[in-house]
């Protein structure tokens, strides 16, 4: 390989490094990094919708949604009742479930759209205005929107009913699959939702101490990306387990 | 002449580094076992002790205790929490993480310099090919003679589940990690990986997952092979817990690196370094990560459901209730055919740049290996069901996934046409490299012409689930890749420590697993061939013969293998004395000093042509 060793074109001394460089050197390779995670996190995405519809098309001994099952007592409860009861089946609490909360399910969706439009927003006033006080008035917002829709999520993890189910030639509670799922979905979107939480609560308190402002606002773009990404695997949730659910 | 180990010893050591100047992988270790311990007291004294699945919760939050602490341990969290508070990294810290000035001890730190991760992947694939490799020795103790009882069959099952996944996690990383750390960055024309502190945290991921693996032998049960199979798996032992726990911490871990190879590569290239300049190495290692970036979510997401299902009674798996284990079969089939390409093409690549330098001419048809690598990369995605031939899923997809997987034969067969015509009346210079290649070129031909035999449905319903697909697999990984991988080490071993890898016994490590190889997997093959079925702790007495016969080539392997290791230590320091570049190589890696410094150049390079413009350049003398 021929090299030239003293060109002038070096951008970078020996002295600084790969550690020190130009904000929009470092802006460029770290857009590209976080295009690949999201594009990672796609394929997560798919992998979990795959699992979703081909649950629903396999639908294993016409097992795939329960229209009845039960719900607001922790597992032991039903435990203890069919152990120490003899079998019997806990009347009270028998509910009609069927699909999961749709209402739900699109108030955590539209909270993370709010949450993204927010950040969006935030971000395009920065970069023209130069205010980085608004900015991180704007972040925490969005960032308490999305403490508001983790709590929901947390919600409609809880509301996940249960079956009764043979296990091991023994009665068991267990989550149809549907429920399975779904819980894996509302699962991982309540871990989005904690690195948006933290990512947001990052981008106020650097905003406010002067590491995120008018000329340095590359940080911000890249958390709008994911938050964005995230918003719209949001919407793309919602839209599929909410159209394509029961089996007629 | 001195090692990189030595010559560190020289700098000063920087004020900064803040809290990372205490932490360490002992403190890594002490926060794994004491959060460990905390999650198991909070899991066993608040979760219900009467619900089903009270043990497999307890284990799972022990499992989370475990990786949280190491992270912990090791400063893993130190970046993220300065970054929420706003206060980034000053330079002096930078240089510290750097390991600049810390001699030997900064290899057992979260380092950032990408030379230190690449020794560092050194070490972890010894350590998780040596563990792989004394199960494998048991197993085949086990299995010498019909009826033995060496083990129990429990801990069989458990010794085949762990062998197979920590061979495949130490062939995942045995290329990609030591030498896509290493070289990559430099032959690009770079100071360092692109994220050089997820580098470090890629690393110590897969510490701690390593060490989630090889604590299931000890909680034991593990019933279901190294495939993780459906339903088997949401009955098996808490040791499940642990298993499942390290693959979706090893996934974090290969997700990070591959993002980081990625970007290093696409954004960080020198001046004049085009695409079609790269090195062919590099190509690989791209295309490897970004396969790695495609397959290892669906690896994540099985091992989270199997965790569910265990933990917290979902039913992915379960049929009563509406799963099927056809969803664990597709999902890990998705990820473990790309897996394999993930694993092989690194070594591949290194092959064809070894044999251009070793054979003083340029890579032969640079970009037919750039369309081959390309085209198993996407090829690979394609043919996941050819697993899945005879479990009765989708019969009529058998006949396009039949088809796809024999397409692979095109590419791979221009493996072999790029690593011969590159080859082809070269000036050779039979070096230690040189001849793990041409091992690894006999033994792939056997590798993927068995491969072919069971991509037909006609002949795979006949063996699948044989021991000839044991050694059609075995002959993937052992006789190609890890050929290949101790090729590529012994071919930047003296950039790594400025001293060649000691020649005799790399010789008679290679022949003793060269013969070991055909001896072991021959056998194999016979075994298979007349119907023993795999996975099995005893046998019929027909296969007394054929297994005897792998049993001895195991031991012959293990030999090779152990003197390797021998030459590998006794060659770290007291080695040859080799200079920054013993095999008149043209490529970036080879420009820079022996050691390399800190930040590889002092000015950075211009490029203005390929790196296998060797001229009338002889290399014998």
């Amino acid at each position: 390989m021929s090299i030239d060793t003293h060109s002038e074109l070096d951008a970078h001394g020996a002295h600084d490094g790969g550690h020190h460089e130009p904000p929009e050197v470092v802006d460029g390779r770290q857009r590209m990094g976080v295009w690949l995670f999201i594009g990672g996190d796609m394929i997560g995405l798919g992998a979990l919708l795959f699992t979703y519809l081909y649950l629903r098309g396999v639908n294993s001994g016409g097992h795939w949604m329960s229209m009845w099952g039960y719900t607001g007592h922790p597992y032991s409860y039903y435990y203890n009742i069919l152990d120490v009861k003899g079998g019997s089946i806990p009347n009270p609490k028998l509910i009609h479930v069927g699909t999961l909360s749709a209402g739900l399910n699109w108030l955590v969706t539209v909270l993370t759209v709010v949450s993204a439009g927010i950040i969006w927003a935030a971000e395009r006033g920065l970069r023209a205005t130069k205010n980085a006080k608004s900015y991180s008035t704007l972040a925490a917002a969005s960032t308490v929107v999305t403490v508001v829709a983790i709590v929901f999520t947390v919600i409609q993890l809880r509301h996940i009913p249960q079956i009764f189910s043979a296990h091991n030639d023994s009665l068991t509670m267990a989550y149809t699959a549907y429920d399975s799922a779904m819980m894996a979905i509302v699962g991982s979107t309540l871990i989005h939702l904690i690195v948006l939480a933290f990512l947001g609560l990052g981008l106020t308190i650097r905003s406010a101490r002067g590491a995120i402002n008018g000329t340095k606002w590359y940080q911000a773009r890249l958390v709008r990306f994911f938050w964005v990404w995230v918003a719209v695997a949001s919407v793309i949730i919602s839209a599929v387990t909410t159209t394509i659910n029961t089996i007629h | 002449m001195t090692t990189t180990l030595e010559q560190a010893k020289t700098a000063a050591i920087p004020q900064g580094g803040g809290l990372h100047r205490r932490l360490n992988m002992a403190t890594a270790m002490i926060g794994g076992i004491v959060f460990a311990s905390l999650f198991w007291y909070l899991a066993h004294h608040f979760l219900d002790a009467t619900s089903r699945t009270y043990s497999d919760e307890v284990a799972g939050s022990l499992t989370i205790g475990w990786i949280v602490g190491f992270w912990l341990g090791i400063g893993a969290f130190v970046a993220p929490l300065r970054w929420l508070i706003g206060r980034d990294n000053t330079r002096a810290d930078d240089l510290y993480l750097a390991g600049q000035g810390q001699g030997t001890s900064r290899y057992w730190k979260f380092t950032t310099d990408h030379k230190v991760v690449g020794v560092q992947y050194i070490i972890m694939t010894m350590v998780l090919l040596g563990a792989g490799g004394i199960l494998a020795m048991a197993i085949r103790t086990e299995l010498i003679v019909p009826g033995n009882h060496f083990v129990n069959q429990q801990v069989y099952n458990g010794f085949i589940a762990v062998h197979g996944m920590l061979m495949i996690l130490a062939l995942i990383v045995a290329v990609a990690g030591p030498w896509g750390n290493f070289v990559v960055p430099i032959m690009c024309g770079a100071r360092d990986m692109a994220f050089p502190r997820l580098n470090a945290l890629s690393l110590w991921t897969l510490v701690g997952a390593a060490g989630l693996l090889l604590t299931t032998l000890a909680v034991g049960s593990l019933t279901m092979g190294w495939v993780v199979l459906e339903p088997i798996a949401d009955q098996a032992g808490v040791g499940m817990d642990f298993f499942a726990m390290a693959i979706i911490v090893f996934t974090v871990s290969t997700t990070v690196a591959g993002v980081n190879t990625i970007c290093t590569i696409l954004t960080m290239r020198t001046k004049g370094m085009t695409l079609a300049r790269l090195p062919i190495f590099v190509w690989g290692a791209i295309i490897a990560a970004a396969l790695g970036l495609y397959a290892f979510p669906y690896f994540s997401l099985v091992e989270a459901q199997t965790l569910m299902d265990r933990t917290f009674s979902t039913s992915f798996f379960v049929a009563n209730a509406g799963g099927t284990g056809w969803l664990q079969a597709n999902l890990f089939w998705l990820m473990g055919h790309p897996e394999v390409y993930v694993i092989l093409l690194p070594a591949v690549a290194a092959l064809f740049e070894i044999a251009a330098v070793m054979s003083r001419k340029p890579v032969f048809s640079y970009r037919s290996a750039v369309a081959g690598m390309t085209g198993l990369a996407g090829l690979s995605i394609l043919v996941w069901a050819h697993h899945m031939f005879t479990t009765g899923w989708a019969p009529t997809l058998g006949g396009p996934f039949m088809l796809t997987t024999e397409l692979i034969s095109i590419p791979t067969g221009l493996f072999f046409l790029v690593l011969i015509g590159t080859l082809w009346r070269g000036n050779i210079w039979m070096k230690l490299p040189t001849i793990w290649m041409f091992g690894f070129i006999a033994n792939f031909i056997i590798a993927g012409v068995t491969g072919i035999y069971l991509s037909d449905i006609p002949l795979d319903d006949q063996l699948h689930g044989t021991m000839f697909v044991t050694a059609h697999f075995h002959y993937v990984f052992v006789g190609s890749v890890l050929f290949g991988a101790v090729s590529a080490l012994a071919f930047w071993y003296p950039k790594v420590t400025g001293r060649f890898l000691n020649e005799f016994m790399g010789r008679i490590s290679f022949w003793l697993t060269f013969i070991g190889v055909q001896v072991t997997f021959l056998a194999m093959f016979a075994s298979g061939l007349r119907g023993m079925p795999r996975r099995y702790s005893s046998y019929a007495f027909i296969f007394e013969h054929t297994n005897l016969m792998t049993t001895i080539g195991a031991y012959i392997i293990m030999a090779g293998m152990l003197v390797l290791l021998g030459a590998v230590i006794t060659s770290w320091n007291k080695g040859e004395p080799a200079g920054p570049n013993p095999w008149h190589a043209n490529s970036l890696e080879w420009m820079v000093p022996t050691p390399v410094p800190l930040e590889n150049f002092e000015v950075l390079p211009v490029i203005t042509e390929d790196p296998y413009n060797y001229g009338e350049e002889l290399v014998r003398s």
